[in-house]
């Protein structure tokens, strides 16, 4: 078997492709992504202007079979919105069992799909690949993390769907001091005003060191709405420079974990 | 003014606004010492809606809270807004603990404040847009037609209206009601499916008719305040008098909240539809070639009918000023503006021309089916366009 698949940077098999499919949807705001193979996982990136970054995460552990060869950087650009086609292309009822193989530099990522209600059925998929484009590095150790937040996804979603939708700007302040978190959205012409205590149910941990006022657009914190509802704990990072990291954990039925992660750039106060 | 409502509440609240949001764009609040009105009034002036929550609907209620000596606090919001303090009545309770309404005189902002589950506060600062209030003047206590229904029965039978009807007649005699989606005259062919639903009495909390009588009015309102009903599970009262006289809908529960729904009446096969939705079609025989001339006849007289009939409509919407309306006559409907009178006269403004009638007299001959374009051997003023 090592001989067969040595030859291939990448190749991996999963039993049930619906979570990787949930997962990939989720983050599917723009066509193409770039496709990242690690030894610890794989990850999926995609960004929209240079202001939001989202990835999807796939650990290892969630694949039964893993290769990636340790000698190449398996990095490449994909479109995203076919892959997630392929991934339901027996419709959203019929789960089905996944292999993926990439052989080369150039090379298109090939998919065998398997039906697992029905037998001898099969889909072989082809999708072209391109060299990838950079993409952004927004981590910087150096800049101190200022507050973290650790919240119920089901909850949080309920606030920002019952946000108002005409407004575009949205403004987080946190404190140590009561209240904790606040969410203001400024409408036409009134202005809404969401409290959390961090004593509140849905608020898992809360740390902030100290007072910090951050302006997001609306629409780019909407953008993880469909992440939020496929999983069950969200993590709110700031960094003093603004920059907020949106961290969401999806948990399987068989205990194994995927992540998406949003990287989400402040608005300039003027 | 400062109030709170308990969590049961809230969603009655929710739902009533939604209702009211279903009439007009506006939400004039209006409190007064021992009770909160909320009004709205539609576009066309044709449908107004009253929701009075009485003192007890409140878990507390102090109108004095921010000064001693003021009558009546009023004020109007957009309908927009206040939707969006009360999004998805359904889920409301289940979220909200309880709801604090504030209106300060000296401020530009009407507060909403919920407290909801988990410890999460929701303030809304609502912009006031005035500080009018605006009353209609009608009555539903002297008149001579009255039917208490439960609500079911009315929803079950607009059920077999379809969605694209605006407008039902509720045709009543002491033997039977019938709701139908067409009126008598013939001319009216753009209705593919009439529908006609008759009740018999029996079927009525209670039914009373003094005057046998037809009235028209909108559907859209109606399915409103019926599921404005259904929401609070209530029955419907409907009082009226005859076609021209509005008919008021009451919902109330008799201890904390009383509803009022003022529906505009018609001729059967007038207004809205008739204009939409013939215009198109006559359009459309217009290209077929067609002689037009008995149909626009017909129309011509329908349109007169028509103009006569707002003319009489706008008598039930009258803007009035304030120190008129203790003598004005029962059944019109007047707005109330204290801060300003307004002094024109809306009796007289004549309903709007309906171009279509003139463009297929200029035209005419167009239409003909005798019409050869190639007699005409004059200037070519306007060429055809291109055929993409």
């Amino acid at each position: 078997m090592d001989d067969g698949t040595s030859q291939y940077y990448f190749t991996a098999s999963m039993d049930s492709g619906k979570t990787l499919y949930n997962l990939l949807k989720s983050i599917q705001f723009q066509e193409c992504a770039v496709f990242c193979a690690m030894n610890e996982g794989l990850k999926l990136t995609v960004e929209e202007g240079k202001c939001v970054q989202a990835s999807a995460y796939i650990p290892a552990d969630n694949f039964t079979e893993y290769h990636v060869r340790d000698d190449v950087d398996v990095l490449f650009k994909i479109n995203i919105s076919v892959l997630t086609e392929c991934l339901n292309i027996f419709g959203a009822n019929e789960d089905s069992s996944l292999k993926m193989y990439y052989r080369c530099e150039g090379s298109p990522l090939l998919l065998v799909l398997q039906p697992q209600s029905m037998i001898n059925v099969m889909t072989d998929c082809e999708i072209a690949t391109q060299i990838a484009d950079s993409i952004l590095e927004l981590r910087d150790e150096d800049v101190p993390e200022v507050a973290k937040l650790v919240l119920k996804a089901s909850a949080f979603m309920g606030l920002l769907g019952d946000l108002e939708r005409s407004c575009d700007t949205i403004e987080i302040n946190l404190s140590p001091e009561h209240p904790n978190v606040s969410i203001i959205t400024y409408g036409m012409q009134d202005r809404s005003c969401i409290d959390v205590p961090k004593s509140s149910d849905m608020v898992q941990s809360f740390s902030c060191k100290q007072a910090i006022r951050l302006k997001y657009q609306l629409y780019h914190l909407r953008l993880i709405m469909k992440a939020l509802a496929i999983s069950s704990k969200v993590v709110l990072r700031s960094s003093s420079n603004g920059l907020l990291l949106i961290q969401l954990k999806l948990e399987k039925e068989d205990q194994r974990q995927m992540f998406t992660e949003f990287f989400i750039l402040p608005l300039l106060d003027d | 003014m400062k109030c709170h409502v308990p969590g049961p509440n809230v969603k009655v609240l929710a739902r009533t606004v939604h209702a009211l949001a279903r009439f007009g764009d506006d939400l004039y609040l209006e409190s007064l010492s021992d009770c909160i009105l909320l009004r709205t009034l539609n576009a066309s002036e044709s449908a107004y809606a009253m929701v009075k929550l009485n003192k007890n609907f409140f878990s507390h209620f102090n109108h004095n809270y921010y000064c001693v000596d003021v009558e009546g606090l009023k004020c109007k919001i957009s309908m927009k807004s206040a939707l969006n303090a009360f999004k998805s009545p359904a889920h409301m309770d289940k979220q909200v603990e309880n709801l604090e309404i504030k209106l300060d005189p000296h401020s530009s902002k009407l507060i909403f404040q919920l407290n909801c589950k988990h410890g999460i506060v929701k303030t809304h600062y609502v912009s006031i847009l005035d500080c009018k209030a605006m009353q209609a003047v009608y009555t539903k206590d002297l008149v001579p037609n009255r039917i208490t229904s439960s609500q079911r029965l009315l929803s079950e039978a607009l059920g077999n209206f379809q969605c694209s009807d605006d407008q039902v007649t509720l045709e009543v005699t002491s033997e039977s009601l019938i709701i139908k989606n067409f009126g008598d005259t013939p001319t009216d062919i753009s209705r593919i499916i009439r529908s006609q639903v008759t009740i018999k009495p029996f079927e009525f909390s209670s039914y009373t008719i003094g005057t046998d009588t037809n009235i028209t009015f909108t559907l859209k309102e109606f399915r409103a305040l019926l599921g404005f009903a259904e929401g609070l599970n209530l029955p419907v009262q409907l009082h009226f008098e005859i076609t021209g006289k509005p008919a008021v809908f009451v919902v109330h529960n008799g201890t904390t909240i009383e509803a009022h729904f003022v529906l505009a009446t018609s001729k059967p096969d007038i207004g809205t539809q008739y204009t939409s939705q013939h215009t198109t079609n006559s359009e459309r025989k217009r290209k077929e070639n067609s002689n037009d001339n008995n149909i626009s006849a017909k129309k011509v007289h329908l349109d007169e009918d028509l103009s006569n009939q707002f003319q009489e409509d706008s008598n039930l919407f009258n803007y009035i000023p304030n120190n008129m309306s203790q003598n004005n006559v029962r059944e019109n409907i007047n707005n109330v503006e204290k801060a300003n009178s307004i002094d024109t006269n809306c009796d007289n403004i004549p309903a709007s021309p309906t171009s279509r009638m003139r463009i297929a007299s200029v035209f005419k001959r167009c239409f003909e089916s005798t019409f050869d374009p190639r007699i005409i051997h004059g200037v070519v003023l306007a060429e055809n366009s291109d055929s993409d």
